[in-house]
């Protein structure tokens, strides 16, 4: 066997000078600060007490604006290089990857809009990757790594972490993190719903040097990629990951020969404090007190039965401590180690904060945490197994601190979104005689929570990923995998009720082309609906959570357990994903809106009744019985 | 040109500018309000005005031009306010939500905004209809087509009063059939609607974009229809020797069929023209690098132009619709004279993306406006002219500009000074940024460029842009705030072809059916052209291919000239992409299969040149000095005595050393210190660093 580790042709490195940039295109979210003198519990959007002297050291706040812009563009151009080249659909059509900025203590002084399951892990990870080489970097190193008990989420989502050296001295990291395909181990694409253990999932892969003083490691590569299947695939999206580090190295270098070391650590620093006193403004208008949130974890066929997550959340003054409660580990793969767990209770923290970009290190500075003893669901110890954990319990985690925040802020806190519970598939592609694997991610596309103000939005799950996924375009998905995606859309009565409904959730069904598929389903969210706020629930429950439906000869068999399966061609399998929770009650939803669902077949007759106490006469007048829907709705004030 | 005159229009948000050219070389400019509401009024009210200023009725005028060219805003219009036609998408049973889906995906920077609101539909949910049929990934049918869910989905339109259709299925990009059955089947049923047909609006690999495309067409066309009917008409009434040509967002004329069959090329016309002018006022100094910046009153568009090709952007989100029609890329920033300095709720200065647009506008304007903006620095900068803008007939209030910078200046704990340089700096710094987006995000380097500055608001800001980029040449017309109406006068017309070919270059029979396929759709644009008048001599073609490494999903698109594919050429065609790539993405990897999927030709019929203006020699420099202020150029805030000169006072030669101001009607140059302006006799400023 040659080894055909490739060579990266050495970037051109000619470095780009010109770096300057602010960010005012990329922010647009953002308004106005207001000053507000605001009493506790009174929340307004990015409402945030602005300290008139800003700056704690001395910082040229106009080059502090121009620093920020430089981080941000310069994680744009990592992720759009890191999206353009990537083979596996995973990275390009489904945007399942991250890209980060590190100091060199390492903390994270820029966090990208990617995936929010990947870059709360990131911080332990780094600090563990860091740590473990100790004061072995060098310049030219390059080092992968996947292993949860490294701060790593889950395996399959593997790190490349390039340290970045100005003048002889360690200044930065450019890091990156994606969902291969594959990662070895006995089941394609990684997920074992039968593993007892992380020995029969996956590679696993401690940080390790693939590339050493600027020398690629081809001995090294080679091992890991021989463990992998779809070689081609897996080189290409290292490829992808070493390139997106090295466009961040060419910006970060620029940037600080234009302004020199000096001013930009001070910026940094300055970005990172900047960041804490927002977080803390926001934490310091919730009352002090001790807020609790519970969530159930469903048991999706491990049969251990239905777990609780507990999140504490306790206020004082400006500081936010969060403690989480759940049960012993079990030998299922739905454990999260504690980096993975970082990324459940950050996101529900944001569910909470609704920050506008740039996201770094100090918003965390203010919170503390404690994912309760090691060997719990919540915080895994070797040798647990662990692949799903980014969606489940992940979600459930993110939930119960969201509930928790909830309890102390009523009015703010947005419905939980649909949970993931999706389809890997593998085969042999006979098209080109090879072999195909990959995580559908157009499977898990669930609906968004509805919020204070308006609808969930429809397909834009799941709550892991808060929008950062693309599904990929379903001809490109036909192009490089033999299947046939027989429907792609929304689901009536899927969104759940409430005054603002949730948003709906997705079918995808396939068909393999011309040979056996397997499939290997994962997550949860099968029995109990996205959990709604301020009052808002359903009583059409069955329409609202997640299962699969297999198709043999026109018999339809509902799966609601994690199994692995196979289908040939004139079978198909139909994955369907929850919709969001609803935001307040559903008979206060105006009866024109349920109307107007109803029209657009989101809402059934018997929705519109049921969940809505709205009576409409016939599906083709959709004239409103007005006397029976007020009884209806009247029954219950 | 044929005739006395050449005629350009274009419709801006605020004005509509009309350019006129005549034989001798003389180009004028006028300026008349729009009206969105009857965008035909705003050209009756401009051609008034022309005819008055010359002496000449409009008539007189229309009937003397060899051409008469109209960018307009209708069709962007109709899709900012979602006042397009009611519409019908007639698709794949099973396929009805990919344009509500979009891909599953929440634009970055909204992230954890709970009150971002979802894209408003072009076509609501029940007006989307599922029909049974399956072509599938290598283009045979795998379900006929059931022609009784098309009439259903007819019935149904007609009932609830749609006026146009748009049909697309699964991978009729392989296979029409069943999209042109189906399209037989509207005709024959709703004879009165406009239909769009996804296959041959945008024959690409991509059912989202396809469907996105033709839903966004097909909306439009009945508000272009009315529109192009309603200018021709007026044009034919004046006396018109020659169809209006309409200006599209691919940077080419269009004669008013193409326009209506094919409206989704009309969003984004108006920045469009900027890189053929560009070009244009480029050509004296042989320059073919060149990135052009409009900064208007609250936008900053950019585009970029190598070795003479223009940057296409295709497959992207315009205005949150996915839109696959070759369109020139333009980024577009909310970096303009009415944009607004404010403190975020980190506590960083930002400019922009808020604008006081034109009411109550900068408050400098004294109307109202309170909030620091983009104008009410230079004022206080001391680049614009105190006593007011456009020869005075805007007057500026310095004290109103101080106040509203105060309101930044004290929580920074800095001067107005230095707050005002301050606020030049961002929004200097993200225009650097945008730039960015147009020449590093697509491998090139800006420092291989010139910039050209267009727009009324530019030339304040142009040198510090040139120096923070490093950019060493700037070309400043003195036409610059009229110069995307001028580049609509001397552009071609031009169409775009395109089909999906997937192909991997490491199979030789391919090379033979990829260049047939390029001949079948260049016979297609031939013909089409021949219609429109052009001669055989008067066309030109040029190819493109979207190429990538088997495997990946994303093309990268290489311009292969007129180049034919072969085995002699294809080492050549396949050595391009491998050195695109590595520009764009820092690797390439040439031991790796090559793959081809789209094609795409581009026909242009060439349109004759305008003659070109020539300035006669004007008085020595030193007696075009109309006076001094005093002018800040550095972080401290420090003011500097600055000569003013009278732009229309300088002739051809004149170098201005800077610091300087030269102050012309419709614009305000700044020279830093350090650079100087030399003007030539094309009518353009060239903009040097000292020494360089």
């Amino acid at each position: 066997m040659k080894a055909p580790a490739k060579r990266i042709s050495a970037a051109k490195t000619a470095k780009a000078k010109v770096s300057k940039a602010t960010s005012a295109a990329v922010n647009v979210s953002a308004k106005p600060a207001t000053k507000v003198a605001a009493r506790k519990t009174k929340f307004k959007k990015t409402a945030v007490k602005v300290s008139t002297r800003i700056t704690s050291r001395s910082v040229d706040p106009i080059t502090l604006s121009v620093v920020r812009g430089v981080l941000e563009t310069t994680q744009r151009e990592m992720t759009l290089a890191l999206e353009k080249t990537a083979r596996s659909s995973v990275f390009n059509l489904a945007h399942d990857y991250s890209t980060a900025i590190f100091n060199a203590k390492p903390e994270m002084i820029l966090q990208g809009q990617d995936i929010p399951i990947h870059l709360g892990s990131l911080m332990p990870a780094m600090k563990a990757v860091s740590a473990y080489f100790g004061d072995d970097i060098h310049e030219g190193d390059l080092i992968l790594h996947n292993d949860p008990s490294y701060g790593g989420s889950h395996a399959i989502d593997t790190c490349m972490y390039k340290p970045v050296f100005y003048k002889g001295k360690l200044v930065y990291w450019t890091v990156c993190k994606g969902h291969l395909t594959d990662i070895g181990g006995p089941v394609p694409a990684g997920y074992n719903p039968n593993a007892k253990d992380i020995f029969a999932e996956c590679l696993r892969i401690p940080p390790v040097k693939i590339w050493d003083k600027g020398k690629p490691r081809n001995d090294v590569l080679n091992m890991i990629f021989t463990n992998m299947r779809a070689r081609r695939d897996q080189e290409g999206d290292f490829n992808a990951l070493i390139g997106a580090c090295q466009v961040g190295e060419r910006n970060l270098l620029a940037m600080l020969d234009k302004y020199g070391k000096g001013q930009v650590d001070d910026c940094v620093g300055e970005l990172l404090d900047m960041a804490e006193r927002h977080m803390r403004s926001l934490i310091k208008e919730v009352p002090d007190g001790t807020y609790e949130g519970v969530a159930i974890l469903e048991d999706a066929g491990h049969g251990f039965g239905d777990f609780e997550i507990k999140a504490t959340v306790t206020i004082k003054g400006d500081g936010c401590h969060i403690a989480i409660a759940s049960p012993p580990q079990i030998p299922y793969f739905i454990n999260s180690y504690e980096g993975n767990s970082h990324s459940g209770v950050y996101l529900g923290l944001m569910m909470f904060a609704q920050l506008p970009p740039p996201y770094n290190e100090g918003l965390y500075r203010c919170v503390s945490l404690d994912f309760g003893p090691k060997g719990t669901i919540c915080n895994a110890k070797e040798p647990a197994p662990h692949m799903n954990c980014t969606t489940t319990p992940m979600e459930t985690l993110t939930d119960a601190v969201r509930l928790a925040f909830e309890k102390a802020v009523p009015s703010k806190v947005s419905a939980s979104w649909g949970h993931a519970n999706g389809l890997n598939i593998a085969g042999w592609d006979n098209r080109h005689n090879e072999e195909y694997v990959t995580m559908v991610l157009a499977t898990i596309i669930s609906g968004a929570g509805a919020t204070p103000k308006q609808d969930g939005w429809h397909a834009v799950g799941p709550e892991c990923c808060f929008g950062a996924l693309t599904s990929g375009d379903i001809e490109l998905l036909e192009y490089s995998y033999p299947i046939i995606i027989h429907q792609y859309g929304l689901m009536e009565d899927s969104g759940g009720a409430g005054e603002y409904r949730g948003g709906s959730g997705t079918a995808w069904e396939v068909e393999p082309l011309d040979s056996e598929m397997t499939f290997i389903m994962f997550g949860e969210g099968r029995r109990i609906p996205a959990v709604g706020a301020a009052g808002a629930s359903s009583a059409m429950v069955e329409p609202k959570v997640g299962r699969l439906e297999r198709k043999i000869d026109g018999k339809v068999e509902v799966i609601k357990d994690n199994i692995i399966g196979t289908i040939k061609p004139g079978e198909t399998v139909t994955n369907k994903n929850p919709g969001g929770g609803g935001f307040g009650h559903p008979f206060k939803r105006p009866v024109e809106k349920v109307v107007w669902d109803v029209k657009n077949g989101l809402v059934s007759l018997k929705g519109a009744k049921e969940d809505y106490g709205v009576v409409i006469k016939d599906g083709k007048s959709l004239a409103v019985d007005t006397a029976a829907t007020n009884k209806l709705r009247s029954a219950v004030h | 040109m044929r005739s006395k005159y050449r005629l350009g229009i274009d419709a801006g948000g605020t004005f509509t500018d009309f350019v006129l050219a005549d034989s001798t070389g003389h180009i004028r400019l006028f300026k008349a309000l729009s009206t969105p509401v009857d965008p035909t009024l705003a050209i009756r009210n401009g051609l008034k005005l022309i005819s008055d200023e010359i002496g000449e009725s409009p008539e007189s005028i229309i009937s003397n031009c060899d051409l008469c060219i109209n960018g307009t805003t209708v069709g962007l219009n109709a899709l900012i306010q979602h006042k397009g036609g009611k519409t019908g998408l007639i698709c794949t049973a099973g396929h009805e939500d990919s344009i509500e889906i979009r891909l599953g995906h929440k634009e970055d920077g909204y992230r954890y905004d709970a009150e971002y609101p979802a894209a408003e539909m072009l076509v609501p949910r029940y007006l989307r209809k599922g029909v049974r049929e399956r072509v599938i990934s290598d283009g045979s049918i795998k379900t006929p087509m059931h022609e009784d869910d098309v009439r259903d989905a007819c019935r149904a339109f007609l009932a609830e009063g749609v006026e146009t259709v748009a049909i697309s299925f699964v991978w009729s990009v392989l296979n029409m059939k069943h999209e042109h059955r189906a399209a037989e089947i509207v005709r024959e049923m709703m004879p009165k609607a406009v239909l769009t047909v996804g296959s041959e609006l945008y024959p690409q690999v991509r059912e989202y974009t396809r469907t996105s495309t033709a839903v966004t067409n097909a909306y439009l066309a009945p508000i272009l229809k009315g529109y192009v009917a309603a200018v021709d008409a007026y044009f034919k009434q004046l006396g018109a020797k020659y169809p209006v040509r309409y200006f599209q967002s691919n940077g080419g004329l269009a004669i008013g069929k193409a326009m209506t069959d094919r409206s989704v090329y009309a969003i984004n016309s108006g920045p469009a023209s900027a890189p053929q002018a560009g070009l244009f006022v480029c050509e004296p100094f042989g320059h073919k690098n060149v990135i052009t910046v409009d900064m208007g009153g609250t936008s900053f568009d950019i585009t970029l132009t190598k070795d003479g090709v223009t940057n296409v952007n295709k497959n992207i989100d315009f205005l949150r619709y996915r839109i696959g029609v070759p369109m020139i890329q333009v980024e577009t920033l909310g970096a303009g004279g009415g944009s607004i300095g404010w403190i975020d709720s980190m506590g960083l200065l930002q400019v922009g993306p808020q604008s006081a647009g034109s009411d109550p506008g900068p408050a400098c304007y004294g109307q109202g406006g309170t909030k620091p903006t983009t104008s009410d620095v230079n004022l206080v900068l001391g680049y614009l002219n105190p006593e007011g803008l456009l020869g005075g007939r805007l007057p500026l209030d310095k004290s109103k500009a101080t106040a509203a910078l105060r309101t930044i200046a004290d929580p920074l704990g800095m001067s107005i000074e230095r707050a005002a340089y301050g606020m030049y700096t961002i929004v200097n710094n993200n225009m650097v940024n945008g730039i960015r987006r147009v020449s590093v995000e697509r491998g090139y380097d800006p420092r291989d460029f010139v910039l050209v500055g267009a727009g009324g608001a530019t030339a304040a800001h142009i040198t510090a842009l040139a120096r923070d980029m490093g950019i060493k040449t700037v070309i400043l017309p003195k036409l610059a705030s009229g110069l995307c109406a001028f580049g609509q006068i001397i552009s071609d017309v031009k169409y775009n072809y395109m089909a999906t070919s997937p192909e991997r270059l490491d199979n030789p029979s391919s090379f033979g059916r990829i260049d047939k396929l390029f001949k079948k759709i260049e016979k297609q644009g031939v013909e089409h052209l021949e219609t429109d008048g052009f001669k055989k001599s008067q066309i030109a073609i040029k190819r493109s291919m979207d190429m990538r490494y088997v495997g990946q999903v994303h093309e990268c698109t290489v311009e292969i000239g007129n180049f034919e594919v072969n085995a002699k050429t294809i080492g050549k065609i396949i050595e391009a992409f491998h050195t695109r790539h590595e520009e764009l993405y820092t690797y390439s990897e040439r031991q790796s299969t090559v793959e081809i999927v789209n094609i795409e030709s581009t026909l242009f019929g060439k349109v004759a040149k305008p003659v070109a203006q020539k300035l006669g020699r004007g008085m020595p420099v030193a007696k075009a000095v109309k006076g001094s202020r005093m002018a800040i150029f550095s972080a401290d805030g420090k003011a500097k005595k600055t000569p003013v000169y009278d732009g229309s006072k300088l002739g051809a030669g004149a170098v201005v050393v800077g610091p300087a101001i030269i102050e012309e009607v419709t614009t305000t140059i700044v020279i830093e210190p350090g650079w100087s302006a030399k003007l030539d006799a094309s009518g353009s400023y060239v903009i040097k660093h000292k020494g360089k």
